[in-house]
């Protein structure tokens, strides 16, 4: 099993520099400084790596879009995350911070970026400590402040930590938030790559992303492009949980079967059947257990009808009720709609009022039709990607386990002709 | 009046520093945040100052604070339980495990019990789901939660 | 926000119409110019696009997904079809989700007939809703201030408004709270909404949620007869839209892309809430009905006109010419303004003709910049003016400039004002120094050395000649000054730093002065001047004035205004005509004021409204005044436009007639005018830099009168400090824009503006007077003392002593005795 990022994962004490020195911290960094800045970026882009945040995409690319020698720059890293079903950042902060400090460091002087923010969901103020810890520890070693290892390169790297708001994941939200505004989207174009933090080019990059630079640099592009598909490189961390017997995050070469992930985490519980999955948090389309042999990578999970998102596997077996858990997720998205625009902002609701009545066993038949259509009058018609993650399991719900939806609604009728 | 305490006062100079100095508005969810530590929760008064210090309308700190689930603008109890409700914990049974808390603690879901010691909130995904159920009480996560686990960790509380 | 002009244009399709338009328009705008109307709601041109109602979507060839056509830049051969089957059922459903918790009001909304919510419903609306779920329960009709409704239940959340509050305004004031669809447009704990430019709100919500309180249920849309016309309050001179029913005064609105285009050359689509609520006047229980003489008998205008005529020739025959007089006002027409001083200078035969108490006269030696050069200017200087209190647009004006245009502005003032925030740099000098200031500005300017200034004037060498730097370093520099405001020499000082700085190499340099009143800048054009005839020409200038005016054309100079007021009192002036001033209360002197008009044999008023001075009067003659009667005026940026007449008077002729008919009395060859046109023409012809102004020229935009140049700049006295005696403080009189006046009377429904008298002293000052915000103290000069409540602050240096002009009945004036010295009070407990 090849393991970059989750190699020394459970090494006791990894959050400290000493432990994570002794493990070969630190040393990719040595070394890259001896590069120039366009090789680092050379190698990232040629490695293949694709953004692990969940739209996925290719990181040296996005990296070399920034506006030519507009100064200053920034870096921000997105630690937000707030996806439904995804915790791999969490695990990530919260044993290896250095990890993500060194890919962090290595992307700045690719990008010839001098400040950088992690943007911490609020939620995880322990990991912010820890990530706190983690950065003074860097500045006593050198790694970071002014001609870190005496390269002439300056780095700064300052946590800001959010405060309750899924949206603020999406990275022109977040860029609001972290300008102190309120965590509405922004207008794209400009992408961050241009205008971004304080109307400078900036560069947005999840967790995972920044961190996969480590062990890309380390060991070359060819070697990560050497695993995972043609697509698809390298390793992926899933998040594995919901129906299975060991949940838990699992670090997977791309392509690998995601009936093979079930069983890393434990496969399915003492007898129950497998029912539906979604292959990438809440926000894509589950599909029905005849897919689950669909290897895990992006182009394939997008044939299968769904997408690899932000890595995380929701499992459900037969004692789940799709209808119910749709309308679970239905209720976050109302819940987290930032109410920008109108079709997210009303149709969320609209959804999850109508997705109430049939779960309570109040729904009429026509109800299915018009959930589909007032999913088609939000689809590609939202200001952001919310309004069109909100769409995803309703209409994944109706097109695979509509016999969920007709028991309910079948009882619905013999209720109302019981009365 | 709202104002500042020493200790906070230390901690909002750290948040500035982060930011440009004509920037400074990027503080406003670190300096809502510290005003919140101080007193439990963001009072109109606190806005205001907030306001004043980074050169702000006190509406426009109303907007920003309201935005956000994690600030509070009435007081609320010692501990804070946030309770994952969202997709995986809801798989794992979390609905049960919440009633079983509010009824523990007799008050309805949103409620602060009468000696201000808890106050018991639904929460969307806290990114520990595969360690469901989990809840938040303050800043510490609490997983894999079952009944009786429910019960020791509140019982240590109070 | 749209940027700087720009000249590359891009060609396209839409709807297979081909269309060419600046490079960077989007689509909403390229449709409109070959009319196609895309809906919108969010989407204002004032507030740039935004994109959050999804209204406006469109299909574009080669793009997955339909776009919104507010937020679409046009590009080079773009095909956008806004009729595909796609784009409108995408519409129908955009629709949908906005009436989805909409309430159906619209038989009861004041909105209807003018909602875009309404119209696009009609047009591309789904037929049915297909909700079963009660709305989400928002709150009805409640205020949002006292003027401003607000019905939450019929948001729409298009964030216009508080983008608005945001952009424009830039106070932040109005917001957006919560999130999703619980989100609220709200105000700081829903204080009120209270600012000097709320009623905007009114005009651009799309929909019937933000209402004017004061027009709300008086009528429907379709019973409206509009009239676009001009504010007649501050010298902007906003475009407006008065709304009448029946001959009834309504409401106003801004002239504004939402009910007919926006005059960008003067207020770019919004006004003052001056502008929008304080009309009340033109329906005051207060007002002039008919002509009157000083017994109370009611007369009919033409007697009471020819009266007039008369007497005051009489008086010039027994007493010669420099025996009558005329003071005007800042609120007069053109028509108005230019009549009267005919009427004085040719039939009566004297230059006693003025309108104002401070120091001026016309021309500048630079160009008079028009209000939209402050956009394009590398710099504004903004001196001894508060633009917030005495010309409210024009505030919104430089905000705007300095966000979006990158204009630097620099503040040169005695009092703290609100520009202070968007000010790249603010020098606050002490009250009464401004003359020294200019003059150690000039010198900088001219690489001199800076003398030390901070002892008297408060403010460092170093300031001042950093301030030359940027000026220097600036390419275009627009100068915004309020000459009111400018004591002893320093009117002459201004304009030598004018000449100065428009002589400083490769510089455009031009000036905008800013004084109160509407027509402060006509009026001077209009001769009202004991010194200038018509287009500033002065007496000097002997031969043209008598091309103009023939060989009888009295070249002695007259009295200014205060000149008369003390040749009155002396018993040598016998006769004046006192137009829609009131001297008794807003001349320096007060009371003493009203002892000398009393010795007047004849006194006339011609007032709209009754005054302190009508009640003198011997003969009142009845002013229509704005809402009634059409004229011109020229606006602070020198731009002459069409006030219309709203409302009509049939019982009494409008005042150029009036006052046409007057000087027919006297010379019945005089010309009679067809309408108020007939007047601009004459002025076409009788005032230089007039002369391309008449009806067609001034039609919807306006047109700048050429401004003169300045007859030449008085010599550099350097201005000696007055000190002050016995810890006197110099008082500062600081104009507010909400004054409870005849104008806003008790009943404005902008009364919960009125302020109580304030009195602002410096810490240092409070602290030796031993004086703490909150006391009851009096100002005190000679006999006249002003009571008012301290507020210890840093709005003025210490040694003074500011007072907002707050209401007539606060007797400030009486403070005051020569505005060109110093005024010394005491602070008494
Ligand atoms: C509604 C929404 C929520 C998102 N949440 C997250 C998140 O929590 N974490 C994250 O890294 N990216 C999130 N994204 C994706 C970001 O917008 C952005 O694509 C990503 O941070 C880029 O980093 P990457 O290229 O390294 O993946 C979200 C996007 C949307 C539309
Ligand atoms: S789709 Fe619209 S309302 Fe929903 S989160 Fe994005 S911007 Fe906000
Ligand atoms: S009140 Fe009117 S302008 Fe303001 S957001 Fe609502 S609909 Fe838009
Ligand atoms: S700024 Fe002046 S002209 Fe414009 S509306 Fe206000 S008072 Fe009237
Ligand atoms: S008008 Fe285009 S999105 Fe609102």
């Amino acid at each position: 099993m090849t393991q970059l990022l989750f190699k020394h994962i459970n090494v006791e004490g990894l959050a400290n520099i000493d432990v994570y020195e002794k493990h070969g911290g630190y040393e990719t960094l040595k070394k890259a400084l001896e590069q120039k800045p366009e090789e680092i970026l050379e190698t990232v882009k040629a490695s293949g790596l694709r953004g692990r945040g969940g739209a996925g995409f290719p990181t040296g690319l996005k990296w070399s879009f920034l506006a030519k020698d507009v100064f200053p720059r920034y870096l921000v890293c997105n630690a937000d995350e707030s996806e439904p079903g995804t915790c791999k950042d969490r695990e990530l902060l919260l044993k290896n911070p250095h990890l993500l400090i060194e890919g962090m460091i290595l992307c700045a002087y690719a990008c010839r970026v001098e400040i950088g923010y992690n943007y911490i969901r609020g939620e995880f103020y322990d990991l912010c400590e820890i990530f706190e810890k983690a950065l003074e520890e860097a500045y006593e070693r050198g790694y970071l402040g002014k001609n870190i290892l005496r390269s002439e390169f300056n780095l700064d790297i300052h946590t800001h930590l959010g405060a309750g708001a899924y949206i603020c994941g999406e990275e022109s939200a977040l860029l609001n938030s972290l300008e102190g505004m309120r965590g509405e989207p922004r207008l794209k174009p400009p992408f961050p790559a241009v205008e971004g933090l304080y109307g400078k080019p900036t560069v947005v990059n999840n967790v995972e992303t920044l961190c996969a630079v480590v062990p890309v640099v380390e060991g070359g592009a060819e070697a990560y492009a050497a695993l995972g598909t043609e697509k698809s490189k390298g390793t992926k961390l899933v998040s594995v949980s919901g129906h299975v017997r060991n949940p838990g995050n699992f670090e997977v070469v791309l392509g690998t079967p995601t009936s093979e992930i079930i069983e890393m985490a434990g496969g399915m519980r003492e007898g129950r059947k497998l029912k539906a999955f979604i292959p990438g948090g809440s926000s894509v389309p589950m599909l029905p257990a005849g897919k689950v042999d669909t290897p895990y990578d992006y182009e394939s999970l997008q044939a299968a009808g769904s997408m690899l998102g932000s890595g995380a596997l929701i499992v459900m077996d037969d004692s789940a009720n799709v209808v119910k858990e749709t309308l679970r997720i239905a209720s976050f998205y109302m819940h987290e709609s930032c109410g920008k625009c109108t079709p997210c902002r009303e149709g969320t609701r609209w959804l999850h009022q109508i997705l109430g009545e049939i779960e309570s066993g109040r729904g009429k038949d026509e109800n299915i039709e018009l959930l589909q259509d007032i999913s088609d009058n939000m689809s590609f018609k939202c200001f952001c990607p919310l309004g069109d993650a909100a769409i995803a399991p309703v209409l994944s719900g109706i097109a695979n386990f509509r016999e969920d939806y007709e028991e309910l609604l079948s009882q619905a009728k013999a209720g109302a002709a019981a009365e | 009046m709202f104002a500042f305490s020493e200790t906070s006062e230390k901690e909002i100079e750290k948040q500035l520093v982060k930011y440009p100095p004509e920037r400074k508005k990027s503080a406003i969810l670190a300096l809502l945040r510290i005003a919140q530590q101080q007193n439990g929760y963001v009072s109109a008064e606190a806005m205001e100052e907030i306001g004043r210090r980074l050169d702000l309308s006190p509406a426009y700190v109303e907007s920003v604070c309201s935005f956000y689930t994690m600030y509070y603008t009435r007081p609320v109890g010692k501990y804070v339980i946030m309770f994952c409700i969202n997709v995986s914990c809801h798989l794992l049974d979390c609905d049960n495990l919440l009633e079983h808390t509010a009824k523990k603690l007799n008050i309805q879901v949103g409620e602060t019990t009468a000696d201000k010691m808890f106050t018991l909130l639904r929460e969307e995904c806290l990114a520990e789901c595969s360690r469901a159920p989990v809840m938040r009480i303050n800043n510490d996560y609490h997983v894999n939660l079952t009944p009786q686990k429910i019960d020791q960790i509140l019982d240590s509380l109070k | 926000m749209p940027k700087k002009t720009q000249t590359e244009t891009v060609t396209l399709t839409i709807d297979g119409k081909t269309v060419t338009v600046p490079k960077g328009t989007v689509a909403v705008d390229a449709a409109k110019t070959v009319g196609i109307d895309i809906p919108v709601f969010c989407y204002h041109e004032k507030l740039g696009p935004f994109g959050c109602c999804r209204m406006c979507l469109v299909e574009v060839e080669k793009m997955p997904k339909l776009a919104t056509a507010c937020t679409q830049a046009v590009g080079q051969d773009m095909v956008i079809k806004t009729d595909s089957p796609k784009a409108v059922k995408g519409r129908q459903g955009v629709l949908e989700f906005t009436l989805l918790n909409h309430p159906l009001d619209c038989p009861v909304c004041d909105k209807g007939g003018e909602c875009p919510l309404q119209d696009n419903t009609f047009e591309h609306g789904p037929d049915l809703t297909r909700t079963e779920f009660t709305r989400y329960n928002r709150d009805k009709a409640v205020p949002l201030s006292p003027v401003v409704t607000i019905d939450r239940e019929r948001c729409i959340a298009c964030q216009r408004c508080t983008r608005y509050s945001d952009i424009v305004e830039q106070e932040t004031a109005l917001v957006m709270v919560n999130r999703g669809f619980q989100n609220r447009v709200q105000t700081f704990q829903d204080r009120p909404y209270d600012t000097r430019f709320s009623g905007n709100v009114v005009d651009i919500c799309p929909v019937g949620a933000l209402t004017n309180t004061t027009y709300r249920f008086k009528s429907r849309i379709w019973d409206l007869d509009n009239a676009e016309t001009l504010c007649a309050h501050c010298g902007v001179n906003c475009n407006i839209v008065v709304g009448v029913r029946s001959n009834e005064f309504m409401r106003v609105q801004a002239k504004s892309g939402e009910n007919s285009q926006a005059n960008d050359a003067v207020d770019d689509g919004w006004i003052c809430d001056k502008g929008r609520f304080g009309y009340g006047f033109v329906e005051s229980s207060n007002r002039v009905l008919k002509c009157r003489n000083g017994k109370g008998d009611t007369l009919e205008a033409n007697d009471a006109l020819g009266q007039a005529a008369t007497q005051l020739k009489k008086i010039t025959d027994e007493h010669g010419p420099q025996s009558v007089g005329f003071i005007g006002s800042p609120y007069g027409t053109n028509e108005e303004l230019y009549l009267y001083q005919k009427l004085f200078r040719q039939q009566l035969g004297t230059n006693n003709i003025d309108f104002k108490t401070y120091r001026q006269t016309p021309g500048l030696p630079v160009e008079h910049y028009d209000v939209g050069d402050i956009e394009t200017s590398d710099m504004v200087l903004l001196i001894a003016s508060d633009p917030t209190e005495e010309a409210p647009v024009l505030d919104l004006r430089i905000k705007k400039s300095v966000s979006f245009f990158d204009v630097k502005l620099a503040v040169l003032n005695d009092q703290k004002t609100d520009m202070d925030k968007p000010a790249a740099s603010s020098l606050r000098y002490n009250v009464g120094s401004e003359a020294e200031v200019l003059s150690a500005l000039i010198e900088a300017l001219n690489d001199k050395p800076v003398r030390g200034l901070e002892k008297t004037a408060g403010i460092a060498p170093k300031q001042i000649k950093d301030l030359a730097a940027t000026i220097q370093g600036s390419g275009k520099v627009c100068v915004i000054y309020n000459p009111a405001a400018l004591t002893g020499s320093a009117s002459d000082r201004i304009l030598e730093l004018l000449q100065t700085i428009g002589g400083l190499p490769d510089k455009q340099c031009g000036a905008i002065p800013v004084a109160p009143g509407t027509n402060a800048v006509g009026a001077l054009d209009m001769g009202a001047h004991p010194n200038f005839y018509p287009g500033g020409l002065a007496l000097s200038d002997s031969e043209k004035i008598k091309t103009l005016w023939g060989d009888e054309a009295p070249l002695q100079p007259g009295l200014s205004a205060l000149e008369m007021i003390q040749k009155a009192a002396s018993g040598e002036l016998k006769g004046l005509v006192v137009f829609r001033a009131n001297p008794v209360v807003d001349f320096p002197g007060g009371p003493t004021v009203a002892e000398a008009l009393k010795k007047l044999d004849y006194l006339v008023v011609h007032d709209m409204l009754e005054t302190e001075t009508t009640q003198l009067a011997n003969l009142v003659l009845a002013s229509n005044g704005p809402g009634y009667d059409d004229g011109t005026t020229t606006n602070i940026g020198g731009r002459v436009q069409f006030r219309k007449r709203s409302l009509v008077r049939e019982d009494h002729p409008p005042d150029w007639v009036l006052i046409s008919r007057m000087i027919r009395a006297l010379d019945p060859e005089a010309p009679s005018y067809k309408n108020s046109f007939g007047v601009t023409d004459e002025i076409s012809q009788k005032v230089p830099g007039y002369e391309a102004i008449n009806k067609n020229a001034i039609k919807g935009m306006g047109m700048p009168r050429k401004g003169s140049a300045c007859s030449e700049v008085q010599g550099n006295g350097a201005p000696a400090a007055e000190k002050s005696e016995n810890g006197a403080l110099r008082l500062r009189v600081a104009n507010y824009l909400f004054a409870h006046d005849k104008i806003l009377d008790a009943s404005s429904p902008l009364s919960h503006h009125f302020k109580s008298s304030t009195v602002y002293l410096n810490a240092e000052d409070a602290k030796a007077l031993g004086i703490e915000t909150g006391d009851e103290v009096k100002v005190v000069s000679g006999d006249a003392e002003v009571s008012a409540e301290a507020e210890v602050s840093d709005r003025c240096n210490p040694g003074a002593a500011l007072v907002p002009r707050v209401s007539d009945e606060q007797g400030l004036m009486a403070l005051v005795g020569d505005p060109d010295a110093a005024v010394w009070v005491q602070i008494k407990k």
